[in-house]
C-alpha cells in the first residue's frame, strides 16, 4: 500500500480537477455542432479584434463619394474594398459591424458577469439558509421578474444618459432574478442530499459548505447557462441601441445601425439587414457553443441530454 | 389422466446485452439456456441474488426486453406461440392474458392521473368490448378484493396518495383485472416494509386460487419465495442451477449455490450466538432524555392552517460504551428523525440529548467540535450522500481538513490507513464516486466518518441498500473496526434479522414512540409488546415461526402521523386491544431488570408479559 | 375550497409583488437624474416656473410622501394623468408648453386601457403560433433524443434564439410585406396586421418552448411508467400522448409562465418597428417623454398581468399533476 501512495501522490490534483472539466469540454468538442459554433465565433472574433485596425479604415469617417455601395456580388458597382456595401453617407459596413461586434460582446461579458455575481450570491443566500431569508429575497425575484426587464432597463435609460458602464448595470441588476432562481433551486435539492448533512455533522460551518462544496457543484453549470446568456444580452444590447438607449452615435452598434439603416430600407436594403445577419450569425455561434456544453454537461453528470 | 399442459413453456431462453453497434458489437449472455413449464395455478419461484439475471428472466416472460438487451435465442411458448417473435399488434392484444408487476410500484402509473381511471385504461386497451362502466365497476369491486379501504373513493385518487403497499395493491388489481392466463411478479414485495410485504405475500396467495392464475414469482429472498412458491428454481449467473419443490429445496438442496444461499439467511431464533445485553454500569456515552420532535407542514388545501407531524414522541433510552444498541422499526416511526436529533441536526423542541454528559443543544465551538469528531454518522443513502463529482480521495481529506488538520502528507496517509481499514483498494483515491457499486460506496461513507476517529457511530440504515453478501463482508468490517478501536454503535434500521445479529440492546419504535426496549435475547423470545410481536412475525425467514402473521398482525396500514388517534397509537393494528388502549396511551413500563415496553399489558411486577398470543382470547 | 384559498394566498402574495414593483420603479424614476419638468416645459422656460410647476405637482416633495400619495390613488383605481399627453390625443411637450392645469391631460388607465386590448390580441396570437412551431419541432425531438429529428431541434432553437426581433421584424416587413405583398405591416388597419409581429414574436418565444418540450419529453419517456404502460398493454400512441405529453407539458406551461414577462418586452420592441398602436409603443413613447405616471401606470399593469398570468398557470399545472401544490 505504501509503494502505491508515492507513486499516485503528485498526480492525485490534477487528475481530480481536469477530469470533470475536460470531460465536458472533450464531449463537447467531439459534437459538430460545438466546433461549428467555435469556428464560426473564432473567426468573428479575430476579425473583430484586428480588421479595423489593419484595414485602416475608421467605422465614423464619411466618404459621400463611396455612398450606397452595394455589398459583394450584389447590383454592379460592388467593390471589393466594402465586402458589405457601403451606407447612406459612405461608412463601410463590415468594419462598422466589426466595431460594433466589439461593444457587444464585451457589454455582453460584462453584463453577465454582473448577474452572476449578484444572482448566485442571493440565490445561495436564499436557497441554503431557506425561511425568511428566503421569503424577502425570492418576493424580491418574483417582483422583479414581473416588469420585463426592458421596460425596466428603457426606463432607467430613457431618463438618465446611457453611458456604457450605465448599460452594462442596468441590465445586470435588471436580470440577475433568473440566477437567483436557478442558483436557489440547485442549492435547495443539494442543500437536502445527505452529503451536506454528512459535512455538518462532520462540523464545517456554514460558509465552509456553501463555498468549498455547494459552489463548486453549482457553479459549472450555472456558467454553462451563463454562455446563452452573453448571446441574451448581447441582443438586448442591441435592441437598446435600435432604440436609440444604448450607446450613442456616432459610435457604431448593431442596434444604431440597424435603426439608421431601416430609413433606406428600400432603396439600401443591406444597411439595415447585414449587420444583423452578421449579429445573428455571432450569436448562433456563441449558441450552439453554449447549448452543445449545457448538453455535454448534462450527460457527464448521468441525466438525459 | 396425462399432466395438465403448462400454460408457458420456456425453451432454452438465452438473453444478451449489446453494447456498440453493427456486427462488431459485444454481446455478453445475461441469462442463458433457460427451460421450464409453469403449469396452471402453479405458483413458480425464482430466486437469485441480483446480477443473476432474475429481472432480465421475468421480463424476457412478458416479452419486454429493450435495448441494449436483445434475445439471442430460445423461445417462451404461450398457447402454442411464441410470444418473443409475434409482431408488436398481436403482442398487444395478448397483454390481456400476460400480466406483469414490478417492483417499482411508486413509478408504475402516470402520476398525473388518478389510479382508477388508469386501470380502466389499461383494462379497456386490452378488452375494448368492455364498456367504461363496467369496467369501473370490475376495477372497484377489485380494489375491494385486495383489502384497500373504501374502494370506491380511492378509485379516484391519485398515485401519490397512495401509500406503498396500497400501491402494490392497486397495480396487483391492474395486473388481474383482465383475467389473465398468468402474472409474473417481479420483486413486488422489496420495497415494502415487512408487515405490510407480509400482508401482500398473503394477498397474492389467495388471489391465483381465486382467479385460477399461474404466477412466477420472482425475488431476491429466498424466505419470501419459500412462503409463496410450489416448486422453486434458483438463479446464478444467468442459469438455473436447480429446481425442487419448495418444501425440497430448502431442506434438501443439492446445488452448492443454493446451499450458500440458504446458508446466509439469517435465523433469527435457531442460531443462539447471540450478543448478549452489556453490563450498565458505565456512563452512557449517549442519553436521550424525554426528546420530543414535532414538524410543522401546511395543511393542504387551506390558506394559512399548518398541521403537527409528531416524528418523534418522548423518547428515552441510554447507549453504553461499546455496545451495540439497534433501533428498528418501519418506514415513518421516526427512526431518521431520531437520528438527526442523535447527531445534533437538528434539536429537540421538548428534552435533552446528552452525549458524553453534555447536553448536545448547548454545545457550541470548541465543544462542538469536539463532539463533531466524537459522534459520527453514516447515512442510508449510498448514492446520494457521496458528492457526485469530487474524487473518493478528497471527500475522505475534507472531514480532516475541516478539524483544521493541515498536514497533507498526513492527511493522506491518514485516508489512505482507514481506506485500507474499510477494504477499499488505494487506486480508487483519485476516482470519482460514479462508477462505484453501492458496497463501495457505503465503504466510502464508513471511511469518512472513521477518519476523524470516532467513539461513536450512528448507522442510519446503512446497510439496507446492500445484498446479503455484501452486507455481511460490511458487518464483518463493522466487527473488526470495534475490536480495534473500541468502537460504540448505534444501528437505525428495519432489518431485524441483521439487528439479531449485531446488536446488544434494541429498542423498536412505531409511529415516534419507543413501544420496546429489550435486550436482543428478550426481544426475540419474549417481546412484551403486541407490535414487536408482529414484527417478528412477519420478517422472511425459513424457520419455524416463534409468531405466525395470522395471530399476530392485523391488516391496515400505521396511521397518519398528523392525526394520530388517543390512545395507544398501535391499537388500530393490535390484534389484543381493549377499551382501555382507545383511551389512554400506555407508558414505558419495566419488565423485569432492565427491558420495558409499552403496553397496558405488560405485568410490571411479573417478570414476563402475560402471553395472550398464545392463548385464545 | 382548494382552489379557493389557493388564490386567496397567490393573490396576496401578487399584490405584494406589484406593490414592490410600484416602489421599485417609482423610487428608479426619482432618484436617476433626469427632470420631467424641463423636458415638460421646454428648454426655454425659466427655472422659477419650472420650480413653481413642480412644486404644484408635488415632484418636490420627499419620495416616500410622494409614493403614499401615488399608492393611495392607485388603490383607488386611479394611476394618475399622463405629464405629457392631454385628453384629446396628441402629445404636447417642448416650446409649446403652456399652463394647463392637471384637469385637461389625459387619464392614464385610459390610455393604457385603449392599448391594452391591441397588445393582448398581438400576444395571444404570438402564444398560439409559438405554441405550434414548439409541438411540431419540439415532440418528434423529444422522441428520439440524439437523432435527426432532436439535432433539428437543437439547431432550429439555436437559430431561432439567436434572431435579434428588431431585425427580424424589419426583414419579414420587407419580404413579406413590401417584396411579396402578402400581409401588411405598419400600422393597424385589421387583424391581418397583427399575423407578421406575432410571427416575430413566436419565433423569439419558441426556442425556449422547443428546447423544454425536447428535453422533458426526453425525460418522462425513460420514466419507467412509459416503459410498464406498454407491458401493461396500452399502445404507443396512446403513451406518448395521453401519459407523456400531458406530464411533459408542466414544464412547459411553467417556463411559458416565466417567458410571459419577456414576450411582454419583446412586445414593446415588435409594436416599435410595426408602428402597432398597443401598449409596447405606449411605454416607448411615455419613456422618451419622461412621462413619469404612465411609465409607473404601464409598469404596474405589467406586472400585475404577469401575476395574473402565472396564477393560471400554476392553477393549470396543479389541475394536470395533483402532486403541484403551491
Amino acid at each position: 500500500m505504501t509503494s502505491i501512495d508515492t507513486t499516485l501522490a503528485p498526480a492525485a490534483p490534477a487528475l481530480r480537477t481536469a477530469s470533470l472539466s475536460r470531460r465536458i469540454w472533450k464531449q463537447a468538442f467531439a459534437s459538430f455542432e460545438f466546433r461549428l459554433g467555435l469556428g464560426v465565433f473564432l473567426v468573428l472574433a479575430l476579425a473583430a479584434a484586428f480588421y479595423p485596425e489593419i484595414s485602416g479604415i475608421d467605422p465614423t469617417k464619411m466618404v459621400v463619394r463611396d455612398r450606397l455601395l452595394p455589398p459583394m456580388f450584389f447590383g454592379d458597382n460592388w467593390t471589393i474594398a466594402h465586402p458589405l456595401g457601403t451606407d447612406q453617407i459612405g461608412r463601410d459596413m463590415l468594419v462598422r459591424s466589426l466595431v460594433g461586434l466589439r461593444y457587444s460582446f464585451l457589454i455582453g461579458v460584462s453584463t453577465v458577469a454582473v448577474m452572476l455575481v449578484i444572482g448566485c450570491a442571493l440565490g445561495m443566500l436564499a436557497g441554503y439558509y431557506g425561511g425568511k431569508v428566503d421569503a424577502v429575497i425570492m418576493r424580491l425575484t418574483d417582483a422583479q421578474l414581473s416588469i420585463p426587464m426592458i421596460i425596466l432597463a428603457i426606463s432607467v435609460l430613457g431618463v438618465s444618459r446611457p453611458t456604457i458602464p450605465a448599460i452594462i448595470l442596468v441590465l445586470g441588476l435588471s436580470s440577475w432574478p433568473t440566477y437567483a432562481r436557478v442558483t436557489r433551486s440547485v442549492v435547495m435539492t443539494e442543500r437536502k442530499r445527505e452529503y451536506v448533512r454528512a459535512a455538518q455533522v462532520m462540523g464545517a460551518s456554514n460558509l465552509r459548505i456553501m463555498l468549498r462544496l455547494l459552489a463548486p457543484l453549482i457553479l459549472p453549470p450555472i456558467i454553462f447557462v451563463s454562455v446563452l446568456d452573453v448571446a441574451r444580452m448581447m441582443i438586448f444590447e442591441s435592441i437598446l441601441g435600435f432604440i436609440g438607449l444604448g450607446v450613442q452615435p456616432p459610435t457604431p452598434t448593431f442596434g444604431n445601425i440597424i435603426a439608421d439603416g431601416r430609413k433606406y430600407l428600400l432603396n439600401a436594403w443591406w444597411i439595415a439587414t447585414l449587420p444583423g445577419v452578421f449579429l445573428g450569425l455571432t450569436l448562433t455561434s456563441i449558441n450552439l457553443m453554449g447549448a452543445t456544453l449545457e448538453r455535454a454537461r448534462n450527460r457527464v453528470y448521468g441525466g438525459v441530454s | 389422466m396425462t399432466e395438465a399442459k403448462p400454460v408457458l413453456s420456456v425453451r432454452d431462453l438465452t438473453v444478451d446485452l449489446v453494447l456498440g453497434d453493427g456486427p462488431a458489437a459485444a454481446r455478453r449472455p445475461l441469462i442463458e439456456a433457460i427451460s421450464f413449464d409453469l403449469k396452471p395455478r402453479e405458483i413458480l419461484g425464482i430466486i437469485g441474488a441480483s446480477g443473476s439475471g432474475k429481472t432480465v428472466l421475468s421480463r424476457a416472460l412478458v416479452n419486454w426486453i429493450e435495448p441494449p438487451l436483445a434475445i439471442a435465442g430460445g423461445s417462451v411458448t404461450y398457447k402454442d406461440r411464441n410470444i418473443l417473435t409475434l409482431p408488436r399488434g398481436e403482442m398487444r392484444a395478448l397483454r390481456r392474458e400476460i400480466a406483469y408487476v414490478g417492483a417499482n410500484p411508486q413509478g408504475a402509473l402516470d402520476p398525473t392521473l388518478p389510479v382508477g381511471r388508469q386501470i380502466v385504461e389499461k383494462l379497456r386497451a386490452v378488452a375494448p368490448e368492455i364498456d367504461r362502466k363496467e369496467a369501473e365497476e370490475r376495477a372497484i369491486a377489485l380494489l375491494d378484493a385486495v383489502r384497500i379501504p373504501s374502494a370506491r373513493s380511492r378509485f379516484h385518487e391519485y398515485p401519490s396518495q397512495f401509500s406503498g403497499g396500497m400501491m402494490q395493491r392497486a397495480l396487483i388489481v391492474d395486473a388481474l383485472v383482465s383475467n389473465p392466463a398468468f402474472l409474473v411478479a417481479d420483486n413486488v414485495t422489496q420495497p415494502l416494509d415487512v408487515t405490510v410485504a407480509a400482508q401482500v405475500l398473503r394477498l397474492m396467495r389467495e388471489l391465483t386460487v381465486r382467479f385460477d392464475t399461474a404466477v412466477v414469482f420472482v425475488s431476491s429472498s429466498l424466505p419470501t419465495v419459500a412462503e409463496v412458491a410450489d416448486t422453486v428454481l434458483v438463479l446464478e449467473g444467468g442459469r438455473v442451477v436447480e429446481r425442487q419443490a419448495t418444501k425440497s429445496l430448502v431442506s434438501a438442496p443439492t446445488h452448492a449455490y443454493t446451499r450458500e444461499l440458504i446458508g446466509q439467511i439469517p435465523q433469527l431464533w435457531t442460531d443462539t450466538s447471540a450478543p448478549a445485553a452489556t453490563a450498565e454500569d458505565a456512563e452512557p456515552v449517549f442519553s436521550i432524555r424525554d426528546a420530543t420532535r414535532s414538524y410543522k407542514v401546511r395543511k393542504r388545501g387551506t390558506f394559512a392552517a399548518m398541521s403537527t407531524v409528531r416524528a418523534v414522541r418522548n423518547v428515552t433510552f441510554d447507549v453504553f460504551p461499546g455496545e451495540n444498541f439497534g433501533v428498528v422499526g418501519e418506514s415513518g416511526c421516526g427512526k431518521s428523525t431520531l437520528m438527526r436529533l442523535l447527531s445534533r441536526l437538528e434539536l429537540p423542541d421538548s428534552g435533552v440529548v446528552l452525549a458524553d454528559g453534555k447536553d448536545v443543544a448547548k454545545l457550541s465551538g470548541k465543544e462542538l467540535m469536539q463532539f463533531r469528531k466524537n459522534f459520527q454518522l453514516v447515512l442510508q443513502d449510498p448514492f446520494s450522500s457521496l458528492p457526485p463529482r469530487t474524487a473518493i480521495g478528497a471527500i475522505l481529506e475534507e472531514p480532516l481538513r475541516t478539524h483544521g488538520e493541515r498536514n497533507g502528507k498526513a492527511i493522506r496517509e491518514r485516508v489512505l490507513t482507514v481506506m485500507h481499514e474499510v477494504g477499499l483498494p488505494a487506486s480508487l483515491y483519485d476516482e470519482l464516486p460514479l462508477g462505484l457499486s453501492a458496497g463501495q460506496r457505503q465503504r466510502v461513507n464508513v471511511a469518512r466518518a472513521m477518519v476523524l476517529a470516532p467513539k461513536v457511530l450512528i448507522m442510519d440504515e446503512t446497510l439496507s441498500s446492500l445484498d446479503q453478501t455484501e452486507q455481511f463482508k460490511l458487518l464483518k468490517i463493522f466487527e473488526d473496526l470495534q475490536a480495534l478501536h473500541g468502537l460504540t454503535y448505534v444501528f437505525i434500521s428495519h432489518d431485524l434479522a441483521m439487528v439479531r445479529r449485531v446488536c446488544n440492546r434494541v429498542a423498536v419504535m412505531y409511529l415516534g414512540e419507543v413501544v420496546e426496549i429489550a435486550g436482543n435475547e428478550r426481544l426475540f423470545f419474549d417481546p412484551g409488546h403486541p407490535y414487536s410481536r408482529a414484527l417478528l412475525s412477519a420478517v422472511p425467514t425459513l424457520e419455524a415461526r416463534r409468531y405466525k402473521p395470522e395471530d399476530c398482525l392485523l391488516e391496515g396500514e400505521p396511521p397518519s402521523p398528523i392525526d394520530l388517534p388517543p390512545g395507544c397509537s398501535f391499537a388500530s393494528r393490535c390484534p389484543n386491544v381493549f377499551d382501555r388502549c382507545r383511551v389512554e396511551s400506555p407508558a414505558l413500563t419495566v419488565r423485569g431488570r432492565s427491558d420495558f415496553a409499552a403496553c397496558h399489558l405488560v405485568d410490571p411486577h411479573g417478570e414476563t408479559a402475560r402471553e395472550l398470543v398464545e392463548e385464545p382470547a | 375550497m382548494f382552489i379557493l384559498s389557493f388564490l386567496a394566498r397567490r393573490l396576496a402574495q401578487g399584490a405584494l409583488i406589484v406593490f414592490l414593483v410600484s416602489l421599485l420603479i417609482f423610487t428608479l424614476l426619482r432618484v436617476v437624474p433626469g427632470d420631467p419638468v424641463r423636458l415638460m416645459a421646454g428648454g426655454m422656460a425659466p427655472e422659477a416656473l419650472i420650480e413653481q410647476i413642480a412644486t404644484e405637482m408635488g415632484l418636490r416633495d420627499p419620495i416616500l410622501v410622494q409614493f403614499g400619495r401615488y399608492m393611495g390613488g392607485v388603490i383607488q383605481g386611479d394611476l394618475g394623468q399622463s405629464f405629457v399627453r392631454p385628453a384629446s390625443g396628441a402629445s404636447t411637450g417642448g416650446a409649446s408648453f403652456s399652463d394647463s392645469t392637471r384637469g385637461e391631460r389625459a387619464e392614464v388607465l385610459t390610455l393604457i386601457g385603449d392599448t391594452l386590448p391591441m397588445t393582448l390580441q398581438l400576444a395571444a396570437l404570438s402564444i398560439v403560433f409559438a405554441l405550434i412551431i414548439s409541438f411540431v419541432i419540439g415532440v418528434p425531438g423529444g422522441l428520439a433524443p440524439g437523432r435527426w429529428p432532436d439535432r433539428v431541434a437543437f439547431y432550429l432553437s439555436s437559430i431561432f434564439i439567436s434572431l435579434p426581433n428588431f431585425w427580424l421584424g424589419i426583414v419579414l416587413a420587407l419580404l413579406f410585406s413590401v417584396k411579396l405583398g402578402w400581409l401588411p405591416a405598419i400600422g393597424y388597419h385589421g387583424f391581418a396586421y397583427t399575423i407578421l409581429p406575432a410571427l416575430v414574436l413566436a419565433v423569439e418565444l419558441s426556442p425556449v418552448l422547443i428546447r423544454t418540450l425536447t428535453s422533458s419529453l426526453a425525460t418522462i419517456m425513460t420514466e419507467s411508467f412509459v416503459a410498464v404502460g406498454a407491458v401493461r398493454g396500452l399502445g404507443r400512441a396512446r403513451i406518448v400522448f395521453a401519459h407523456a405529453l400531458r406530464n411533459a407539458s408542466v414544464p412547459l406551461l411553467n417556463i411559458l409562465g416565466i417567458q410571459i414577462s419577456g414576450l411582454l418586452g419583446g412586445v414593446l420592441v415588435v409594436e416599435f418597428i410595426f408602428d402597432y398602436p398597443g401598449l409596447g409603443l405606449l411605454t416607448i413613447t411615455a419613456v422618451l417623454q419622461r412621462d413619469f405616471p404612465l411609465i409607473q401606470g404601464i409598469a404596474i399593469v405589467t406586472s400585475a398581468i404577469f401575476v395574473f398570468i402565472n396564477i393560471a398557470v400554476d392553477l393549470a399545472a396543479t389541475l394536470i399533476d395533483p402532486r403541484l401544490e403551491y
